[in-house]
């Protein structure tokens, strides 16, 4: 069963990661005094989206469903979630290397092209759903029902089987 | 405790050995011992053949034995005011648990020779009281099991007669739960009524009951209705920002957007604090909005959708002002990099500046149009939250 404290803290730790994604999607541009500030910014970043995966993934295995065996129906629900934060990563990671790489040699240069626009709108959209959707499944994780055998889960069970 | 020695020697009719005091057994008013604790061995092999005796004895004295071998004690041995003082001293130095420890190592040895020897209830119920003040020990630690006794075993028997009780039966030796409970406070074992110590531990039982209330799912709603907070005030805040941003931009383009340089000269340095910040609140906006409509169960948010719901209008607003507003990123970098024309290596062409600027002003206006609306659609059903109804109940 999850403790409150130890749920408590997991969750905290998510807000605080998912937080740190938003401010640095939102004032990355702002702060590009050097090129070595975004390079760090967005490392930390990519890395942030990396351990929100992991931790999501641990919640997972920890829950009785996983426990039982039911991967399938954790993957059915939490699906979207999955899907979007590996899209997410994939897009910050290629929105990076890529303005890192025009902007290096000077920051305060004009790099926009239509590719690097596009990529730059779906990168930042992916954000918006990626924190909705974890934010969404971190939240959802709490309830008690994943932790024990109930009635829920015995219908769920069922339906799976079939 | 006095009250309990004094239960005691009540009972004690019926149940000669029980209505004496607690002694220590070399205290027996049967045999003579004048220095219990020097001759151990002797008083073991004393009570031995007393015992023996014993048996033909109680038989005879029962009736009165009970009542009378205080007084007895004090005519027949020389040292009884010695004893008397040990009387006096006696319910304090039985509470004291170290005092009741070495003894019960000196009684159980007895106890075993008599047990042996067929020895008599007599001296069997003598041990009965240090059972009990033994028992208290591990009942200190879970008192609130040794607690629930059942009202019919404790004894406060006045009608044993003395014929139920063979002289024949061996001793049990199982200790019987009395109505009072020892309960250690400051190294004494002190007396307390049991029903009061159940009513207390029952209290604590309901304390300890009410703490884990407080489950994950509550942390998790707790949680959600903070940032439904949140985005409450970025609904507000960002309508407010948007409507400030058109309102400057007007302003600094002069009358029928004439004034572009003057707009860019000033403006440059606002744009991507604006563009940041106006980032920021959309998503907290929209995926706030999201929560309100629960936009992961598709179905269902387009549904709410298509029945023209306010929180579903919003939410398709924000993203909408979300998708226009990062479309302007390019026009944004570039008032931001913005240096007069005349300037060399400069990104603003003689001529470009109407080009760039009048689609970037319309959509900043589109922009702060679809956010205001949205707030107020928000503010139509500000209670609304589908999110929060599935939290509580499915999962």
């Amino acid at each position: 069963m999850l403790q409150t404290s130890n749920y408590s803290l997991v969750l905290s730790l998510q807000f605080l990661l998912l937080s740190y994604d938003l401010f640095v999607n939102s004032f990355s541009e702002l702060l590009r005094m050097a090129p070595v500030i975004q390079l760090v910014l967005f490392i930390i970043q990519d890395i942030a989206v990396l351990f929100n995966i992991i931790i999501i993934f641990l919640m997972f295995f920890n829950t009785f469903v996983f426990q039982a065996g039911l991967v399938n129906l954790l993957f059915h629900k939490f699906k979207g979630t999955i899907i979007l934060t590996a899209v997410y990563l994939a897009l910050s990671i290629s929105l990076h290397v890529w303005v890192m790489n025009l902007r290096w040699k000077n920051s305060n240069s004009f790099v926009w092209t239509d590719g690097l626009q596009t990529l730059f709108v779906f990168q930042r959209l992916a954000a918006v759903l990626y924190c909705y959707f974890y934010k969404r499944t971190a939240v959802r994780l709490g309830d008690p029902r994943f932790y024990q055998d109930s009635l829920w889960l015995r219908k769920e069970f069922m339906q799976v089987r079939r | 405790m006095r009250a309990d020695s004094g239960t005691r020697l009540e009972e004690g009719p019926p149940r000669p050995p029980r209505a004496l005091p607690p002694v220590p057994s070399a205290i027996q008013d049967d045999v003579p011992l004048s220095r219990p604790k020097k001759k151990k061995p002797r008083t073991k092999n004393t009570l031995a053949s007393a015992s023996l005796e014993g048996l033909a004895q109680t038989a005879v004295r029962r009736p009165s034995e009970s009542s009378e071998p205080p007084t007895k004690e004090l005519e027949e041995h020389p040292e009884a005011p010695v004893q008397r003082r040990q009387k006096k001293m006696r319910p304090p130095i039985e509470l004291e648990t170290s005092f009741t420890q070495k003894k019960t190592s000196g009684s159980s040895l007895l106890q075993d020779e008599n047990n042996i020897d067929g020895e008599p209830a007599e001296e069997a119920v003598i041990q009965k009281p240090r059972r009990k003040t033994k028992k208290t020990q591990p009942a200190e630690l879970q008192y609130a099991n040794e607690l629930g006794v059942e009202d019919e075993d404790i004894i406060t028997d006045e009608q044993n007669s003395p014929e139920q009780q063979s002289i024949f039966t061996a001793p049990t030796g199982v200790s019987q739960p009395v109505g009072k409970v020892f309960v250690e406070k400051s190294r004494r074992f002190q007396a307390a009524d049991r029903s009061e110590l159940i009513k207390t531990t029952e209290n604590i039982d309901v304390s300890m009951d009410m703490k884990p209330s407080w489950t994950t799912r509550d942390v998790a709603l707790s949680v959600h209705r903070a940032f439904r907070m949140i985005g409450l005030f970025s609904h507000g805040f960002l309508a407010g920002c948007a409507v400030w941003n058109i309102v400057v931009i007007y302003v600094l383009a002069g009358e029928e957007l004439s004034n572009f340089s003057n707009l860019l000269q000033q403006y440059k340095t606002l744009v991507y604090p604006f563009q940041s910040l106006l980032y920021l609140l959309l998503s907290l906006s929209t995926i706030s909005a999201f929560d309100r409509i629960d936009f992961a169960k598709t179905s269902i948010a387009i549904r709410n959708f298509l029945a023209l719901d306010p929180t579903a209008l919003a939410s398709f607003l924000y993203f909408t002002a979300l998708i226009l507003s990062l479309s302007q990123q390019m026009a944004s970098d570039r008032i931001h990099l913005y240096t007069p024309s005349s300037v060399n290596g400069s990104l603003w062409a003689a001529g470009i500046e109407e080009q760039i600027l009048q689609p970037w002003i319309v959509v900043n206006l589109v922009v702060a149009l679809l956010v205001g609306l949205s707030w107020l659609f928000m503010s139509y059903r500000p209670g609304m939250d589908l999110s929060e109804g599935i939290l509580e109940k499915i999962v």
